[in-house]
């Protein structure tokens, strides 16, 4: 623990290296979909990257590669210099829609990932150690079903976080809860990060979220994708959405998206011409 | 109030639907009174039911009936899931396999009686074939769609938390989520099971209710054919309400 600290304060070695990363493909038109170009990105160790672009900028398609889902069409993806072939344990996921196993309890659901590596008594007492850490403790008895959306993304997050994975990907995990809900789920997670360092790849269409979360900010090109602007967020937590510096932050990050936008709708509108 | 008593206000309909039909039937049979034979009175059908009871001749035959369509159903869900299982997951083996399943899928299990006495003759064999023929379609088709729809983020979240071998993620994601699909096809087949051992023992048995019931209209005893028939409806409700306890619990 202390080690991996310290490279964070020193030199951050990259944990994650995407190296000209394209990605193109048919989609179900059978229309030719160039979603990422020669993308280019080094993700330290213990940083938290939020990528932000106009829909079908494919930063989808980025999130799912580092995930193992989805394949480069050329270039590579590395993970301490290993090149992601396939899903694995230790790049956690957490999806926009919770995915929690609805016919396993709220402690069975933060169990899961833990089965495979330790006793059931271990992995007990880990799930109900982060269960109590994103405050559920009282409800691990109970059904997913029995609960609402943010404590689904707080189990959510507890079942990844207690499988210790080196890398956690979160796609637009808080995109479908209520603004209230969503700033305290965005506390918690700072919480939970700030206390463990881990290496999140955040995706997310919200530039507050995102200059309010990460450490780096990170906004791709419309497609195809490219990055377009890498900004390092430097404020003190807990920051204050009022701070001029981080008025000045999202405003240059807005203007970065805004040019990005209106290829987008040019793009969106003359493809309705043409049909 | 039968709202205020949750059991009885549940039964509250069936009580009445019965009350209604008894009391058309009775009066039918003062209004025409017809031989007993054509139509006999719901309390000589009633005595006719204690009697075969207090004889154990209707548990026995009931009993008969019911592990005849166990045994044949069991044995159906032992094929017919991993069959379902395999056509869900692979593409080839669905375009094979499931075309010969529509072929067949629509000949009644009945139409099946007399080949079935033919190659097995009357005895179990025969009538364990025909409860598999009815009970296996409707066990396959929703196998299939039950693993087909298994939600893909399921699967996904569980290949991130770990299930690196399919085996893993059949086990602790698939066929969980596919589960209630499976319990229908599980709770309908039965049913249709039911319905079949009935017609099958009316055809070639000495034994199970469907053989009462034959038995009893050959000795011109419809009171006998009535009650028979009143037991296979009363064993369906209860079996079908197993299935839905089963059904709410891991659906």
């Amino acid at each position: 623990m202390k080690t991996s600290e310290q490279a964070v304060t020193r030199t951050p070695a990259p944990a994650i290296r995407i190296d000209k990363v394209s990605r193109h493909f048919h989609d179900a038109q059978g229309e030719f979909v160039e979603a990422l170009r020669s993308t280019s990105l080094d993700i330290a160790e213990g940083d938290f990257v939020a990528i932000v672009g106009p829909s079908g900028c494919g930063k989808s398609t980025l999130l799912n590669m580092l995930g193992g889902f989805d394949h480069p069409s050329s270039g590579r993806i590395t993970l301490d210099g290993q090149l992601i072939s396939g899903p694995d344990i230790d790049r956690g996921m957490v999806f926009q829609d919770y995915a929690l196993f609805p016919w396993l309890s709220v402690l069975d659901n933060v169990m899961f990932g833990l089965r495979h590596t330790q006793s059931r008594e271990d992995a007990r007492a880990i799930a109900r150690q982060w269960l109590d850490l994103v405050g559920l403790a009282d409800f691990e008895r109970k059904s997913p079903r029995q609960l609402s959306g943010g404590m689904k993304q707080r189990v959510a997050i507890a079942r990844t976080f207690a499988t210790n994975p080196r890398v956690i990907l979160m796609d637009e995990p808080f995109g479908a809860l209520d603004a209230l809900t969503r700033r305290f789920l965005q506390q918690q997670l700072l919480k939970i990060w700030r206390e463990h360092r881990k290496t999140v790849v955040f995706i997310t269409h919200s530039v507050q979220e995102a200059v309010y979360l990460a450490t780096r900010v990170v906004i791709l090109t419309a497609r195809p994708g490219q990055v377009k602007l890498d900004e390092r967020v430097d404020l003190e937590h807990p920051r204050q959405i009022n701070d001029p510096k981080f008025r000045d932050l999202e405003t240059r990050i807005f203007d970065a998206l805004d040019e990005e936008l209106a290829k987008t709708f040019k793009l969106e509108a003359s493809d309705g011409y043409a049909d | 109030m039968a709202r205020s008593h949750p059991v009885v206000g549940s039964l509250g309909p069936y009580v009445f639907a019965m009350l209604a039909i008894l009391s058309i039937w009775q009066l039918a049979v003062v209004a025409l009174a017809p031989p007993p034979s054509i139509l006999p009175s719901p309390t000589l059908v009633g005595q006719t039911l204690l009697e075969e009871m207090s004889s154990g001749a209707l548990f026995v035959n009931a009993g008969i009936s019911l592990a005849r369509v166990s045994v044949a159903w069991v044995l159906s869900a032992v094929i017919a899931i991993p069959l379902g299982v395999f056509m869900a997951r692979s593409r080839l083996a669905e375009r094979l396999i499931d075309p010969v399943i529509e072929l067949f899928r629509p000949i009644s299990p009945l139409a099946w009686i007399p080949l079935a006495i033919l190659w097995f003759g009357i005895g179990e064999s025969g009538k364990v074939f025909i409860i598999f023929v009815a009970t296996f379609f409707p066990i396959v088709l929703n196998t299939v769609s039950g693993v087909k729809r298994v939600d893909p983020v399921l699967i996904r979240a569980g290949r991130v938390l770990g299930c690196a071998r399919q085996i893993d993620l059949f086990w602790r994601v698939i066929f969980p989520a596919s589960l209630p699909s499976i319990l229908v096809g599980l709770r309908i087949s039965f049913g249709t099971g039911w319905a079949a051992i009935i017609a099958a023992e009316l055809v070639a048995s000495n034994s199970g209710l469907g053989y009462l019931i034959a038995d009893g209209m050959e000795i011109l005893r419809s009171d006998l054919v009535m009650v028979g028939m009143a037991a296979i409806g009363v064993i369906g409700v209860l079996v079908d309400a197993v299935f839905k306890v089963l059904q709410t619990r891991f659906g």
